[in-house]
């Protein structure tokens, strides 16, 4: 329970919670500390933050204070990847990666979480690539003293599924190359997509092993696909012959090699002819041709998941519609634009 | 106890439908009894420790009524009309008792739990299926004052209203300037102009058809059977 006394008859106690000070444009940050025993010379300090009364606490029995309730929501909100110091600011605690990964948010449990009075937690996207120290995520409890029961009630919502935010690691890819196209293969163009898909790569960890050619001939796209396993990758990157024309058969020449799963089609612009596929284990991508022109398309947002071990069927790829329309701006600030973040 | 798919589809059955108020009151029940330590309500050592005060009369009731075996006839299930989504579960034997309180949130939660499905009340189904019962449920430990004449057994008092002369059980009459009057006397009913009347084929009666012998037979085999079951 708090009691309010007037600032005069302050002196002598101790402060229940951080008082804010905001310095327009230049400070925000606690002023007193919580715990702070009040003195005569901070009453003109605190009537200047407009305080002309303090919280005294008397925290009962089946109560909780906000520092200790906020160290056992972050404690339930944080999964793998994630840590937390219990070093409340303002009653508030950031939660960080302890790691470069993706951040896996649990929407259903956070907004489970969140519909609890007392207790709200923020986070950046799922499925946000992030760097060790990052934060992702930053909870509190609402009031100075609460009832400990629905703290404990958000904590076990928080819970229900292991946790609410979690880091996962990218494993290094051993990737076969796919390209496909009599254009390429008979050597009438060069082929653009092999140092822009193995960039892509580079960048989150993965490396290409081999890079093979094929015409645009189900049972040549099968081969070469069946020898790049034989080789040992772990994910292949098909290119072209991806669309609808007579001459696209890359997704026949996908199951011809005998894939055990084929989901043609994701609810994205760029990339709305983009497949998924799987050969027992090993994820195979088809890249459409818009990967060529479009700096970041389906790809940048599927890659990720997949090297984290999601894995990706005809849900999450219609999940994406939600946010999944590049806007196409003249300055691309992608990973920074709600290009991929819907679900 | 059965498991939960056997539970919901018995109740659901005995309702007539399945729908989301039985997800919620199958597991209410199930969460209910849990809470006050009976593992097998419709047993016949735990049936008569079981008090359940329901809250609303809507699907969930019946689900809860099907779970736990209590019946109105039985006085161990009360009506209390509040029109609120809450069950009291009471144990007898220790005086435990739990109120479970089916939250708000729960509702507006459903289509993050099922964004999947497009129609409401499959969708609701779905989810309640889904989520947690931290979600679900709030719970209060509570305290319920049962005087005796609350308690399942035999009628322990009849009186007579003073004004209509009708006989009133369990206490349920009322006093008001010095008389006792049962209730329709004393605030009214939710009935009007009552007038007694007659009705066509007033002589029938089922007592020639009826072989009481072999009824009191077959309700006393149930009776063993139930029995031999714990």
């Amino acid at each position: 329970m708090l009691k309010k006394i007037k600032l005069k008859e302050a002196v002598g106690s101790k402060l229940a919670h951080d008082v804010t000070e905001i310095r327009p444009g230049e400070f925000k940050g606690p002023a007193f500390r919580k715990g702070h025993t009040v003195c005569e010379e901070d009453l003109c300090r605190l009537q200047r933050l407009g305080k002309n009364h303090l919280y005294v606490i008397d925290v009962e029995e089946d109560e909780i204070h906000e520092n200790e309730a906020v160290a056992i929501l972050a404690k339930s909100l944080a999964g793998e990847g994630v840590v937390w110091k219990d070093e409340p600011k303002e009653g508030k605690i950031k939660l960080l990666a302890d790691r470069d990964g993706l951040l896996r948010v649990n929407t259903t449990a956070l907004a489970a979480f969140n519909m609890v009075d007392e207790v709200m937690c923020a986070t950046l996207h799922n499925h946000t690539l992030v760097k060790e120290g990052e934060s992702v995520a930053a909870t509190r409890a609402i009031p100075l003293v609460m009832k400990r029961a629905p703290i404990e009630r958000a904590a076990a919502i928080a819970s229900q599924n292991g946790s609410v935010v979690s880091v996962k690691s990218l494993r290094h890819a051993r990737v076969g190359l796919v390209i496909t196209g009599n254009e390429v293969y008979h050597g009438l163009i060069e082929d653009g997509f092999a140092p822009i898909l193995s960039e892509k790569l580079d960048a989150l960890g993965s490396h290409v092993m081999v890079v093979g050619f094929a015409p645009d001939d189900v049972d040549a796209i099968a081969r070469v696909i069946r020898s790049h396993l034989e080789k040992g990758c772990d994910l292949l990157l098909l290119s072209g012959g991806m669309s609808v024309d007579p001459d696209d058969v890359t997704r026949h020449g996908i199951m011809q090699a005998g894939a055990t799963e084929i989901h043609y089609g994701a609810a994205v612009l760029p990339g709305a002819m983009f497949l998924v596929a799987y050969l027992g284990e090993v994820p195979l991508l088809g890249v459409p041709a818009c990967g060529l022109y479009h700096r970041v398309t389906v790809l940048d947002i599927v890659l990720p998941r997949i090297l984290v071990g999601e894995h990706i069927s005809k849900t999450e790829l219609a999940f994406l519609g939600h946010g999944g329309l590049c806007k196409d701006c003249a300055e691309c600030s992608y990973p920074h634009c709600p290009f991929g973040k819907g679900m | 106890m059965q498991d939960f798919e056997t539970l919901l589809k018995g109740s659901a059955d005995a309702h007539g439908h399945l729908c989301p108020g039985q997800v919620v009151g199958v597991r209410m029940a199930m969460l209910g009894c849990r809470l006050i330590g009976l593992d097998d309500p419709k047993r016949h050592d735990q049936i008569k420790k079981l008090i359940v005060y329901v809250e609303m009369d809507r699907c969930t009731s019946d689900a809860i009524s099907y779970v736990t075996g209590v019946r109105l006839g039985r006085r161990s299930l009360k009506f209390m009309d509040y029109g609120i989504m809450a069950a009291t579960f009471v144990n007898l034997e220790t005086g435990k008792a739990y109120r479970i309180l089916s939250t708000e949130e729960a509702r507006d939660l459903v289509p993050v739990y099922a964004p999947e499905i497009n129609e409401k009340s499959v969708q609701q189904l779905r989810a309640y299926l889904k989520m947690p019962d931290s979600v679900l449920f709030r719970v209060q430990r509570v305290r319920v004052p049962m005087s005796e004449f609350d308690m399942p057994g035999p009628t322990h008092r009849k009186v007579s209203c003073s004004r209509c002369g009708q006989v009133v059980r369990d206490h349920r009459e009322l006093q008001l300037d010095g008389m006792t009057l049962c209730k329709p006397c004393a605030h009214g009913a939710y009935f009007k102009n009552a007038q007694e009347v007659t009705w066509p084929d007033m002589n029938w009666s089922p007592q020639q058809g009826a072989d009481l012998k072999a009824l009191t037979r077959e309700s006393k085999r149930q009776r063993t059977e139930g029995k031999e079951s714990k």
